[in-house]
């Protein structure tokens, strides 16, 4: 691969994880701004009126005890995911389960998909072989596909992304529905696919099926290697 | 802010239903709609004076409410809530005709000031 290639890839991989942290962050003020409001509720209710039993004291505190300890769960699993993300660049190549892989982004990625109000649904199966790869690298090219794959799509459509396997690779399926196979053919840029390359993988389009058209990532397995 | 009529539009449903609870608390008469499809059709039923408008949302995107907020009445005032981590997308909010931006997570005394402030706008005009 040529040095502005790889230059290119690398640039669009910086701003593929921007992008990524930037849905995140935007999440976690959500996140943030419901915990501040249920307590400050809480604190209101205190201040205004004083600890009482009355029933709609007790059902506002009820709701703000839940909202908050809800939230709170929710951003530590987010953060859970953000850690592994963010230590993947620290081993170059290394091996790892795709379904790991795809958790930890899955949590910067669903809130795109939210926003256009296409239901994201994920089927990872279990006991796939491990992967020997550039997790890093590998991350930004399911972000540039999965958002490709949200270009086709609209309000009400859905996006599916199942990973299995066959032999000594490892597949990941993007299924988008309502969508035909033809409009896919023209989707990935040079630069993407130079990037599954340098994974020593492959991305093409199955065979259109009913109503539904499919993505396949084609990634080799630790199994694969020689 | 006495007969002064509130919207918030925000499809953090949480988020939307506490802070009209802390509103009403305040005496402000709240109202909260969860999409921009929803804010603009209750805009002819409640007649808002102010609204609290979150910038993105999944049907419409805050600027576009903004737009037909102000077609339907330019005398409606609208504070956006921005997650933006830089002031730019407030501040072009305003240039579209926002009276005010909050960033979130919301400071609720910061953005009950500019309630009372837009309220005063208002109520000068």
């Amino acid at each position: 691969m040529d040095a502005m290639t790889e230059n290119t890839i690398r640039q669009e991989q910086v701003g593929s994880f921007g992008q990524m942290v930037a849905g995140f962050s935007h999440d976690m003020k959500n996140h943030l701004g419901i915990i501040r409001e249920s307590n400050g509720l809480m604190s209101d209710v205190i201040a205004m009126g004083g600890l009482s039993d009355d029933e709609a004291s007790v059902e506002r505190f009820k709701k703000s005890i839940d909202a908050i300890e809800r939230r709170v769960a929710h951003v530590a699993k987010m953060l859970h995911h953000l850690s592994g993300f963010a230590h993947r660049p620290d081993t170059p190549y290394s091996s790892f389960q795709i379904n790991d892989l795809i958790a930890e982004v899955i949590m910067l990625f669903e809130r795109f998909s939210r926003l256009k109000q296409i239901d994201l649904a994920l089927e990872l199966e279990e006991g796939l072989p491990s992967v020997y790869n550039d997790p890093s690298l590998l991350q930004h090219v399911l972000y540039r596909v999965y958002i490709l794959c949200l270009e086709q799509l609209n309000a009400g459509h859905n996006l599916g992304i199942i990973t299995g396997q066959d032999e000594k690779i490892v597949v990941v399926t993007f299924r988008l529905s309502n969508t035909s196979q033809t409009s896919l053919n023209t989707l990935f840029d040079e630069n993407l696919q130079a990037a599954v390359k340098k994974l020593e993988g492959t991305l093409e389009t199955g065979e259109a099926i009913h109503d539904h058209a499919d993505v396949k990532l084609v990634i080799p397995s630790l199994s694969a290697e020689k | 802010m006495k007969d002064t009529k509130l919207l918030i539009i925000d499809d953090e449903v949480e988020f939307a239903a506490t802070l009209r609870q802390r509103l009403e608390l305040r005496g402000i008469d709240a109202t909260d709609v969860h999409s921009g499809g929803e804010g603009l059709q209750t805009l002819a039923e409640i007649g808002p004076d102010i609204v609290i408008l979150d910038l993105k949302m999944p049907d419409m995107a805050g600027l576009d409410v903004l737009a037909e907020i102000k077609k339907h009445n330019p005398a409606i005032e609208v504070i956006m809530l921005t997650g933006h981590g830089s002031t730019a997308s407030g501040i072009e909010a305003m240039e579209k005709g926002a009276f005010d931006y909050v960033m979130k997570p919301v400071d609720l005394n910061i953005l009950l000031e500019k309630i009372y402030s837009a309220d005063e706008k208002r109520s000068k005009e």
